[in-house]
């Protein structure tokens, strides 16, 4: 692209974009005004004006009117921001770009496929199997997306306990969750087949399996090292931790810590968790202070696939993103449509 | 702010797609309550068989939970086939919801993103209309596991083959931070190892000391503190290398030695005099010139009135009585001699500047002075005084200007106790990773041992024996406030409202109640003693309001539910939290029957007043 190009094109860019541009390449290129600019652009080294004239292709415009036309306003309200679409989107873009892609995605295609399984034999997946074998000689910590079957791997861990004899104690966060969980099992179970523990109820607390929340078993645990306990700890095989996230939280994660540093030695540990950033470091926690090691199972493929869509206000909808399916760690790209709404609807909110 | 898309469009483009049923995150209750309420007196109703299929599902479930029978929210349910779900709610209405969810009866549920961990709910569609959350006061982006834990309810197992987030924009929502969420990689989480006292009394019940230290050494915020400490032992490994070549050099520690001798040696820079431009002379001269002086000008003797420094130039300036009686200003460089007498006066701070008395008194004095009066001998002070004298007390005190590696010392200096300076840093948070918690431990030790819990041989004493069964919040408060007899011959419903008041950590405003007299005084010690706890254990909120909600509960047995929840402006499942975990909280002073039967019988009569309709239907 020869210099002529380059200044008709920079001539017909608004300033918003000719400052992208000069960002990094222009010292104090917010002083200038846009003839200025253009200079300053037309006089950098040849390579530095490859580099420009890439991003330039690169530059992500609202539509083509707003780029023949420099008179249109970039943002009727002066007070407001500016679109965090163009701000950091695509700043961002070029290391979300990779290669040619594929054209968006159209609706409709994103739509297909709407409807029910016909019922079929729950078939457990590969990694549910494993976490369940696992635990056979290792402590557990399955770290998958929320949904993708995590109570299944619980119960087929407690069934397993249950007939070897052992007790197994479930234990969540929420006194809610508990609840649910209890009438869960107690169907699935029979209900003298389970017990739960709140801060003022024992009920049945010699069944097999107990649901309490953490803080009671830790509680229990603080009563076992002293001593004094109604619980046959001794015949404890397993733990149960559902959302073992909750370690985190500021003020009851130490509650978890505690849980699994005093919890028996004899007992396996099952912890459930949404997916975290650094479950790895968990299990490696685990090894180290317990005597059998600790398997991690983890993946981040959900069972259902999950897509994206972009309601406006107005009741369009359209694909959120140019791809069809919602996948981790591949970075993403909005759909050019999503795009050019929510500017609209960033520039005019309350139409 | 709520999505700018209207509730019943929202629902109805849902439904037209196929894309019910859906979970729609607000941000507020109100929010919720709002966008089910717009549905109301409209035209978006199911159909009739829909809404049969609900209405035998709730009776159904009311007759395991009364408490749901004559929700006012069932008709809207029943006829529009959507829900609100928040904390608002009673739990037994909330597992009504969720159940009907499961069989896929509602289009539509709007919750709040708070408790998004508390939703234990799939559907086919989550509907996302903003990117920050409240939290405590304040608004924070969403994190993404936030943002998956959301998204992560869409799609059912076995019931759908694809789920579907759909985000719609509200005011202030940031597209950006969706899109991470949604595609990127969720946060690591961190330890939140926090000491408590109950912690520390139960520890040191069952374990000795060291065992403890072993015990709190295998906590997962060690785990990730050693991985710091590797991280600092590495940069400690690499300072060591780097003053590999300062090592000792005539004496063992030079760096220390020439440090000592620098500074003596720059002993003078620390006074720094002030700068002026005048002459040595008449820096010698200045004290000399004070008012009522007498000195020689070159037109004659003079006395001197004032000194002072010109605004502009910073000269020295006296203003003087010439001879012939007239008073004028003139440089204090001008003076040619200053002569051995000084008149006595009084100064005033106006032209010209003495008495007029005193004025004519010095006329006089000044005709008839003798020829030469005795002058006064100005030495002007040397500027190197005291550079020879240093240098010999440099050479005395200090081997280093004779030293052989005097240049070496001189040079390397600078690097090496920057280097120094850093490797005792890093030696100094090394040893404070390793040793934090532990002296974390000690701190909470030592107030417990203050307070009598403990002996100093970490021992629990007889009153640490009971106290350690308090594993609540505010566990010392509780504990110290049955030490000193607070609670002797409380009657129920008083215990249970000052527990109450204790328990409640959460500030949305409510309606005054109106306190009894005896509630009201037992709450002022109760406020008393929180205060001079607040050194060691913040103080909790102690409302009055709640404490009179608890009270009246207690204290009235035939006090229905739905009056009570009337006579406040709390939400209903705010009330049944509050008296849900007022109840653990005297569950817990009723484990302390062995020592205090009187006090743990209060507190299960009172559990057992507080034990009716809704609060007696959940475990």
């Amino acid at each position: 692209m020869n210099d002529d190009d380059l200044n008709r094109q920079l001539q017909r860019l608004p300033m918003k974009y000719l400052h992208q541009l000069a960002k990094g390449r222009i010292s104090r290129h917010f002083r200038l005004g846009k003839r200025r600019l253009i200079e300053c652009m037309l006089g950098l080294p040849q390579e530095h004006k490859m580099a420009l004239a890439s991003s330039l292709a690169n530059l992500s415009l609202p539509s083509r009117e707003s780029v023949v036309s420099p008179a249109t306003p970039q943002s009727p309200s002066p007070g407001k921001s500016p679109s965090p679409f163009y701000s950091k989107a695509t700043a961002r873009k070029s290391h979300h770009t990779q290669g040619p892609s594929s054209p968006p995605i159209q609706l409709p295609e994103l739509l297909e496929g709407i409807g029910v399984p016909s019922p079929m034999p729950f078939v457990p997946d590969e990694w549910q199997r494993e976490a369940v074998e696992a635990l056979a000689h290792a402590d557990v910590i399955v770290s998958v997306p929320t949904g993708s079957g995590k109570t299944f791997v619980a119960i087929e861990a407690i069934k397993q306990a249950m007939a070897a004899n052992q007790t197994v104690i479930y234990t969540s966060p929420l006194k809610a969750l508990s609840n649910t969980k209890y009438m869960e099992f107690s169907q699935r179970f029979g209900p003298d087949q389970v017990g739960i523990l709140t801060g003022d109820r024992r009920d049945n607390i010699h069944a097999p399996l107990l649901i309490m929340t953490t803080e009671i078993l830790r509680n229990v645990l603080y009563d076992a090292a002293s001593g004094e306990i109604d619980l046959r700890l001794h015949t404890l095989g397993l733990v149960i931790l559902d959302e073992s996230q909750y370690l985190a939280d500021p003020e009851r994660g130490v509650v978890w810590e505690e849980t699994l540093i005093l919890c028996p030695s004899q007992t396996r540990l099952l912890l459930l968790s949404a997916s975290i950033g650094n479950p790895q470091e968990l299990a490696e926690w685990l090894t180290s202070i317990r005597e059998i090691p600790c398997r991690l199972i983890r993946h981040t493929k959900r069972s259902v696939p999950l897509r994206g869509l972009y309601l406006h206000p107005t009741g369009q909808l359209v694909p959120l993103f140019e791809a069809r399916d919602i996948q981790q760690k591949k970075g993403y790209r909005f759909h050019p449509e999503t795009k050019r709404l929510f500017n609209e609807y960033e520039i005019k909110p309350f139409r | 702010m709520p999505p700018a898309i209207h509730p019943i469009d929202l629902v109805d483009i849902l439904r037209r797609h196929h894309l019910t049923p859906a979970i729609v995150f607000l941000t507020s209750r109100r929010g919720c309550d709002e966008a089910i309420d717009a549905f109301i007196n409209t035209s978006a109703s199911v159909p009739a068989s829909h809404s049969e299929a609900i209405r035998t599902f709730l009776e159904q479930f009311a007759k395991d939970f009364p408490s749901i029978a004559n929700h006012p929210l069932i008709p809207v349910v029943q006829d529009y086939g959507v829900a609100a779900h928040h904390a608002g709610h009673l739990p037994s209405w909330k597992m009504a919801i969720e159940e009907l969810m499961r069989q896929g009866l509602l289009d539509a549920v709007f919750a709040t993103t708070t408790l998004a961990a508390g939703v234990d709910f799939p559907a086919r569609t989550v509907v996302i209309s903003q990117s920050s959350v409240r939290k405590s006061q304040d608004f924070c982006d969403l994190t993404v596991s936030e943002i998956q834990q959301l998204a992560g309810r869409g799609g059912r197992r076995g019931k759908d083959f694809v789920g579907f987030v759909v985000v719609t924009p509200s005011p202030f929502i940031d597209l950006d931070i969706l899109g991470k969420g949604l595609t990127g990689q969720p946060e690591s989480i961190d330890s939140q190892f926090v000491i408590s006292y109950p912690m520390v009394l139960n520890l040191l019940r069952a374990h000795s000391v060291d065992q403890i230290e072993g015990l709190l050494a295998k906590s997962f915020a060690q785990f990730q503190l050693n991985q710091r400490v590797a991280v600092h032992q590495e940069r400690l490994d690499d300072l060591h290398e780097q003053l590999q070549p300062y090592g000792p050099r005539e004496c063992a520690d030079w760096v220390a030695q020439w440090k000592v001798f620098d500074l003596a040696r720059r002993r003078k820079a620390h006074r720094r005099p002030i700068v002026t431009n005048d002459s040595p002379y008449l820096t010698a001269c200045l004290p000399f010139l004070t008012p009522g002086r007498l000195i020689g000008l070159a037109k004659g003797p003079a006395i001197i009135l004032r000194q002072y420094r010109s605004r502009g130039t910073g000269t020295p300036m006296l203003s003087v009585l010439h001879g012939k009686g007239t008073v004028g200003e003139c440089q204090a460089q001008r003076v040619v001699h200053v002569y051995d007498h000084v008149y006595d006066f009084h100064p005033t701070r106006t032209v010209p500047w003495c008495p007029p008395s005193t004025l004519h008194q010095f006329k006089q004095a000044l005709a008839q002075l003798p020829a030469h009066p005795p002058t006064v001998p100005i030495f002007e002070a040397n500027q190197e005084a005291d550079d020879p004298l240093l240098a010999e007390v440099l050479t005395e005190e200090f081997s280093c200007p004779s030293c052989p590696s005097y240049t070496a010392c001189k040079k390397d200096f600078s690097l090496a106790s920057r280097l120094r300076l850093k490797e005792q840093q890093v030696t100094k948070t090394i040893q404070a990773l390793r040793d934090g918690l532990w002296h974390r431990f000690q701190q909470k030790a030592d107030v417990l041992h203050k307070f009598g819990y403990i002996t100093a041989g970490f021992q629990l004493t007889p009153d640490g024996e009971w106290a350690r069964m308090i594993r609540i919040n505010h566990s010392l408060l509780i504990t110290e406030l049955i030490r000193m007899d607070a609670f002797s011959g409380i009657a129920p419903e008083m215990l249970a409202g000052v527990m109450a008041s204790i328990a409640h950590d959460d500030d949305r405003p409510s309606s005054y109640m109106r306190l009894t007299p005896g509630l009201s005084s037992v709450l002022g010690k109760v406020r008393q003693v929180a205060d001079s706890l607040r050194a060691y254990e913040p103080p909790p909120l102690l409302r009055s309001d709640v404490a009179a909600l608890a009270e009246q509960w207690i204290g009235q047995p035939q006090l229905s539910w739905a009056s009570l929840v009337k006579s406040t402006s709390m939400a209903e499942g705010d009330v049944y939290r509050l008296l849900a975990r007022t109840l653990e909280f005297l569950s817990q002073i009723h484990t302390l029957k062995g020592t205090h039967p009187g006090l743990a019988d209060t507190a299960h009569l009172a559990m057992g007043n507080m034990r009716r309709e809704v609060l007696a239907e959940l475990p």
